[in-house]
């Protein structure tokens, strides 16, 4: 693998008792699309805006192509960045927005218009060059903000929540022209987001912060099976998470006995020892009801207490032994089979392959 | 219909005081001056009359256009002065003030308009005296004394005493509005921070430093303390004009054309101001 982009070494930032960026250490690969997602406050934004140049770093060293960048001002940098609030300028047409970066760099007038308009052409509102930004829709103004962020033909391009403020719609058609650009340009994308569909449905791979710490990093789809602590369980996706002692590590599995009950889950990737207190999770997606009593070693009875219905998917909600809460994701119609109600007692069930122990217990 | 009768009785319950006072004390004026601008003055007396004499002998000598364009001149000068001087000072209160700091500047700023405005310019004979404070001052490093008192550079130290805190707080409270993620957003598209000043802080300013600065000019344009105190009537302005003419064989015909002139130009450059400072965008209306 070739070096990586961006590095970020024991990174710090704080605002005077506040600690926004804990202790990172990360690497960015050139053309990958990450996302850097969490809640507000956990530290995303301000990375991204020490990458940028806006916020200096309180310890450590951030480099980018190699170069230490924690001193280089933001104007001295290649780094673009997409606005939550697009941060359009109100008294310039669309045109005059995508030309202001060429026109800081001293691009002759012709050029920067020329490739203005080709952007503003690939971004398919050329018909809006000449009009003022804001008599644009939300739409229109984000690909203005795109068109002036990339016209600048940057290494990297930063992202910073730039579909919150658009419709639901609107988002799906933004995330297809920001992968398919990503794609066609080859380029950085480094995107910030609290948005767990935005994040998994672009990027390669996702970075989960958690108060100024790095909760987790790795691609969409092994964060959202194998979440690596109790904190990314809980902020991703629907999981049920138990807890227990080991109590046998056989080649089919690790056996944990919970006052739920005893349950088999899969070999994690790190030594455990007999007596240990591990937890694990299971996506609620891959857990089973039924009213009578499976045959499966992985099973719990618990009660109906709510259903959430949105469309097709149904969550249930349960209570089992010890208080514990379960969450089962399944098709409206198999749920509709079981002729469930609440109060009701069912067994839920699940292969010893989805039972994903933590790698931390926090 | 019977409700909507009521409330606009009510309605004009409350205007009416506003309309009567602009009434009696701004068009009634405005029309009287009007009217004896054509009135005539016979042996020290002003005499009813409809004659175009005072237009005539105002409007085609020397001393009245000069003392025009002097005025114009000196208090568009004290205008930019205003503003330029004013700038850092409001730049740095916006952008690197906090939110108390800059509360309590704007509160203080205010302070000065506590004092009467004549007082104020009282004091700066102190300070600007052949033997004041200033020269004493510059004395200590070889220069001068100078000349300041009766001078156009006392006129305009009198007119920044009543214009330059209205500059910094007006142009303050403007630029404090700006959403600061435009000047980031510019910085990081390669503007360097000086920059930022022209290509962001300023275009977003647009109304409210036009505004600032009309107040300035307004002010300057009609005030009669400066010129007359600090700038010793050398080249009289025309508010000097106004109390010269009427002092000078009861000339309040002739007095009165000036004061039109002077109202005819506020109202022109006003208007012409306001029209550029709220004009839209361009591409606003494609």
């Amino acid at each position: 693998m070739t070096a990586p982009l961006v590095t970020f070494q024991n990174v710090q930032k704080w605002f005077g008792d506040f600690v926004a960026v804990r202790d990172m250490t990360l690497d960015i690969h050139e053309g990958e699309f990450l996302a850097i997602m969490g809640s507000s406050g956990c530290g995303k934004t301000t990375t991204l805006r020490m990458l940028a140049g806006l916020e200096t770093p309180t310890a450590g060293e951030i480099r980018i192509g190699g170069r230490l960048m924690n001193d280089v001002k933001p104007h001295d940098r290649d780094t673009p960045l997409v606005w939550q609030s697009l941060a359009l300028f109100p008294y310039l047409t669309a045109r005059e927005n995508v030309e202001f970066g060429l026109k800081m760099r001293g691009v002759s007038p012709n050029e920067r218009k020329t490739r203005a308009l080709d952007w503003l052409d690939r971004m398919q509102i050329s018909e809006f060059a000449e009009r003022n930004v804001a008599t644009l829709s939300g739409g229109q103004k984000q690909r203005v903000a795109l068109a002036r962020s990339l016209v600048m033909e940057p290494q990297m391009l930063l992202l910073d929540e730039p579909l919150s403020a658009l419709d639901a719609n609107l988002v799906i058609r933004m995330q297809g022209v920001l992968i398919q650009l990503q794609k066609e340009l080859g380029i950085t994308f480094v995107y910030v987001t609290h948005s767990q569909s935005e994040a998994f449905a672009m990027a390669d791979r996702v970075v989960i912060m958690s108060q100024g710490d790095i909760a987790q990093i790795g691609a969409p789809k092994d964060i959202y099976r194998a979440p690596a602590n109790r904190f990314v369980a809980e902020f991703v996706g629907r999981n049920n998470i138990l807890s227990g002692k080991v109590t046998d590590i056989g080649a089919k599995g690790v056996e944990i006995s919970a006052q739920q009950g005893t349950f088999v889950a899969a070999n994690p990737n790190r030594p455990l020892s007999a007596g240990q207190s591990v937890s694990f999770t299971v996506s609620a997606d891959l857990v089973s009801l039924s009213t009578e009593e499976p045959k499966t070693k992985n099973k719990a009875q618990a009660t109906l207490i709510s259903e959430e219905f949105i469309g097709s998917i149904v969550t249930v909600f349960l209570e089992g032994a010890a208080g514990q809460d379960y969450k089962v994701q399944m098709q409206e119609r198999a749920l509709a089979a079981l002729d469930l109600v609440p109060g009701r007692d069912v067994w839920l069930s699940w292969d010893i392959e989805n039972a994903n122990i933590l790698e931390s217990d926090l | 219909m019977k409700a909507q009768r009521k409330i606009d009785v009510y309605a004009l319950t409350w205007r009416l005081p506003i309309i009567l006072w602009q009434l009696l004390f701004f068009v009634g004026p405005v029309v009287f001056m009007i009217v004896i601008s054509f009135f005539v003055v016979k042996n020290y007396r002003m005499t009813e009359a409809f004659e175009f004499v005072n237009w005539e002998r105002m409007l085609t000598r020397g001393y009245f256009w000069d003392s025009y364009w002097y005025t114009l001149f000196i208090a568009s000068l004290s205008a930019t002065i205003a503003m330029i001087v004013a700038f850092p000072a409001s730049w740095a209160l916006a952008f690197r003030a906090s939110e108390t700091q800059r509360r309590w500047a704007v509160f203080l700023l205010i302070i000065p308009f506590f004092t009467s405005y004549l007082v104020r310019t009282f004091s700066w004979y102190v300070i600007l005296a052949e033997s004041g404070v200033l020269n004493a001052i510059l004395g200590y490093v070889g220069l001068g004394p100078f000349k300041m008192l009766n001078t156009h550079f006392g006129t305009i130290i009198g007119y920044l005493t009543l214009t330059l805190p209205l500059a910094v707080i007006l142009q303050t409270i403007t630029m404090a509005n700006i959403d600061k993620t435009l000047i980031e957003a510019a910085r990081n598209l390669g503007c360097k921070p000086l920059a930022t000043i022209w290509r962001v802080v300023l275009p977003l300013s647009k109304t409210g430093f036009i505004v600032a600065a009309l107040f300035c000019f307004i002010l300057a344009f009609g005030d009669f303390v400066a010129p007359f105190y600090l700038g010793g009537s050398q080249e009289p302005t025309l508010p000097i004009l106004i109390l010269d003419t009427t002092k000078s064989g009861q000339q309040w015909p002739r007095a009165a054309v000036v004061a039109i002139m002077m109202m005819a130009t506020l109202f022109t450059i006003a208007f012409t101001a306001i029209v550029l400072a709220y004009r839209k965008p361009k591409g606003t209306n494609a």
